[in-house]
């Protein structure tokens, strides 16, 4: 059997930053990737949180092809034929290094494949992995199409699915209730309609997230994020609350019929839509993390169940390039012990728990249950928009004072028994 | 018998977009050309079947400044060794700097006895390069071949026509193109992928050709296909009566009935 040292399985964040922190450190890498090309076939929102990796690699980010750095972050909550969006702005956002970029898939993970490769790594398009090789409970190497390739330690990075290490046992298979599903456009727009249209400075951008009324009632929300000369729009919605839908809406026309929404349409009025896909999420956080090392791998992100959803931030590339990152670190230390044994990868879980990666996921322990209330998505933007809705009316009828029409809403709204068992279970998260 | 074989890369079409009626290629990777792959792919045939022994890809990188890279493919194909010519004054050049570079670079190559070619390349598809390397090199040519064979010193194709199937012999050296028929061209497993990585691969420039910049002999005013006036002529009635007009107004255009 043909062998290398290392074998990346998956040619996305995860796996090729662990390529990148190994090539660079001269262990001998190949990244197989089932894609075209690196990104072909990943989907993301759009919006990669850099602060909390720009340590990592740190000469890698400057010239990354970022869309546009987040400078004014909406959140739109939506009633029927009413919705309320506050705008939440602060130069801390962007002053100096910006906190966030959004960021177009096909373009970063090309680009970061490039690195990988002039660091002196293989990526090999193309190529998809078909089993994950064992031997006495040890991955040994894999196996694409009639080709076995041994390997001293194979990360796995093959993304949300999970179909090798669940088809290998050293995961479970995912459930449909642990994960959501993500519909996603991206239009094209000319960049001065994108910045008149979200107000921002030029080459400023912004993210707005809906909630309520665009996924009649189901877990989840949509989203909007401003590139250069694009936006990503999509929607995302919980797969369970999709699967037990009944009234035969598919998954697929949650994002057309939102784009037709009278409060959408003028904001991609023009536009042309240049790319379509559709990608799960996993949204089962920590308590659905497999066992991150054993003997000869590693797993790193979405495989890996790092991915964090709290409502108003979405988050998983910057845990993708994190753990890709440790995972190079401790296969450099096992090989510099010579143990690739899951006692010599075992730094991995360890550097794992002491960075933000598996400290937020632990935080945010509760989130996943706490989001698997629908007053979430239903009530509550609908309470805050029409709250302001009646606020804000001027009618020929003889008009309440304002505190006595907002304390109306917030009576009938806020305060009753499910509201403040709602307010007692997220007072954990 | 030695074999080169002139390949190509040209950027994805699959994944060119088309914005305001330009072709966008910004961030398209490069590919080896479909009927390139067809002639490595004969040329891979004829080494297997014991006719040659060894196949030289040859490249000229035009502006793909990954070639080296991507010309690693041909090698998994079964190409024994790669050669890329990759120079600044090279990177959009016209089909008469492609031919000499190519030319010279056969030369600098030395032993080829059978020059392979696709019919055209996928991008521009102006189908010159074979025929203008070979007048160079003052190699007999055979084009449009969809079955190549060699032996004592001749090759012998089939040549694929409009309406005949014509075959001709031509003594070695020479060169050929090739079209699609001629076979189908073998995805190589990761097992060869990682054997090309180990195979010979040289980069040229101009200078190393001993050329100099080319001067360029074509000018592109436009490649844009002539924009179509619509009549915009919508016909209504029953159906016997839409057809009835719509046949009328096909003939006044002169579209009928000449
Ligand atoms: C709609 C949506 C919105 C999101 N929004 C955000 C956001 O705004 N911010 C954020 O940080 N995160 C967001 N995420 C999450 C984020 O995109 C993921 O966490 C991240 O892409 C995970 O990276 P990865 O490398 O683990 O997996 P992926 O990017 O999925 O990469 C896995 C790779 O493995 C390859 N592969 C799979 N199987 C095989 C095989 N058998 N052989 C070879 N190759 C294989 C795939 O082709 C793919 O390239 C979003 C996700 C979705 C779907």
């Amino acid at each position: 059997m043909e062998r290398v040292e290392c074998i990346v399985v998956g040619g996305g964040l995860a796996g090729l930053s662990a390529a990148y922190g190994l090539a660079e450190a001269g262990v001998e890498v190949m990244v197989l990737e089932r894609g075209d090309y690196s990104g072909a076939k990943n989907v993301t929102g759009g919006r990669l949180y850099l602060k909390p990796i720009r340590d990592i690699y740190p000469e890698l980010w400057d010239e990354a092809p970022f869309e546009r750095p987040v400078a004014r972050e909406l959140v739109t909550m939506m009633a029927e034929g009413a919705h309320t969006t506050v705008e939440i702005a602060s130069d801390r956002f962007t002053a100096g290094a910006p906190q966030s970029y959004t960021v177009l898939r096909a373009r970063l993970d090309q680009w970061l494949a490039e690195k990988v490769m002039e660091k002196g790594a293989m990526v090999v398009p193309n190529m998809k992995v078909d089993e994950l090789l064992r031997e006495d409970g040890r991955v040994i190497g894999i196996r694409a199409g009639e080709d076995e390739i041994g390997a001293d330690v194979v990360v796995v990075a093959e993304g949300v699915l999970r179909l090798l290490s669940s088809a290998a046992g050293l995961a479970t298979q995912p459930k449909a209730r642990h994960h959501a599903l993500g519909y996603k456009e991206v239009i094209e727009l000319p960049p001065g309609v994108i910045e008149d249209r979200w107000h921002l400075n030029p080459g400023e951008g912004a993210a707005q997230l809906f909630m309520g009324e665009c996924t009649k009632g189901m877990m989840g929300g949509a989203f909007l994020y401003t590139n250069r000369e694009s936006i990503s729009l999509g929607i995302v919605v919980g797969m369970e609350d999709m699967r037990r839908r009944r009234d035969g809406t598919e998954s697929w026309q949650l994002l057309d019929e939102f784009k037709e929404l009278p409060q959408i349409r003028p904001l991609v009025a023009g536009g042309t839509v240049a790319e379509y896909s559709a990608h799960a999420i996993p949204e089962g956080g920590i308590s659905q993390v497999p066992r991150l090392a054993g003997d000869g791998y590693l797993v790193a992100g979405d495989a890996a169940g790092f991915c964090l959803n709290a409502l108003v931030t979405v988050r998983g590339m910057d845990f993708a390039v994190a753990a890709g990152h440790l995972a190079a670190e401790a296969i450099k230390r096992a090989k510099a012990a010579g143990d690739f044994s899951a006692a010599g990868l075992a730094s991995y879980e360890g550097s794992l728990r002491s960075s933000f990666v598996l400290r937020d996921l632990e935080t945010a322990r509760t989130i996943p249950s706490f989001m698997e209330n629908p007053r979430l998505f239903t009530h509550y933007p609908r309470a805050v928009a029409r709250l302001l809705e009646s606020v804000y009316t001027v009618d020929e009828r003889p008009q309440d004072g304002l505190v006595k029409k907002a304390w109306k809403s917030v009576r009938r709204d806020f305060l009753n028994v499910a509201t403040v068992k709602d307010a007692w279970s997220a007072r954990r998260i | 018998m030695d074999i080169v074989v002139c390949v190509k890369t040209n950027p994805d079409l699959e994944m060119v977009r088309v914005k305001d009626r330009v072709a966008q290629t910004e961030g398209v990777p490069y590919k080896i050309g479909d009927l390139e792959k067809n002639a490595l792919e004969a040329a891979v045939a004829l080494r297997e079947a014991g006719a040659a022994a060894k196949v030289t890809a040859l490249c000229l990188a035009e502006g793909n400044r990954k070639a080296a890279e991507d010309i690693k493919t041909a090698l998994a194909m079964g190409a024994d060794e790669a050669v890329v010519v990759d120079d600044p004054a090279l990177a959009d050049p016209d089909e008469a700097a492609v031919a000499a570079a190519l030319a010279a670079a056969v030369k600098k190559i030395g032993a080829c006895d059978l020059l392979l070619f696709g019919e055209g390349s996928s991008d521009n598809y102006t189908g010159q390069v074979g025929a203008r390397v070979a007048e160079l090199l003052g190699l007999p040519q055979i084009g449009y071949a969809r079955k190549v064979e060699a032996a004592d010193g001749a090759v012998r194709c089939e040549r694929s026509m409009d309406d005949m199937i014509e075959t001709v012999e031509a003594p070695l050296p020479a060169a050929v193109t090739v079209v699609s028929e001629i076979n189908e061209p073998r995805i190589p497993g990761l097992m060869q992928i990682m054997k090309a990585k180990s195979k010979p691969l040289q980069v040229w420039s101009l200078a190393d050709l001993g050329l100099e910049a080319p001067a360029p002999v074509r000018e592109i005013v436009s490649n844009l296909a002539k924009e179509q006036d619509r009549k915009h002529i919508v016909f209504e009635g029953t159906a016997a009566e839409q057809a009835d007009a719509f046949v009328d107004a096909l003939t006044r255009e002169g579209v009928l009935g000449r």
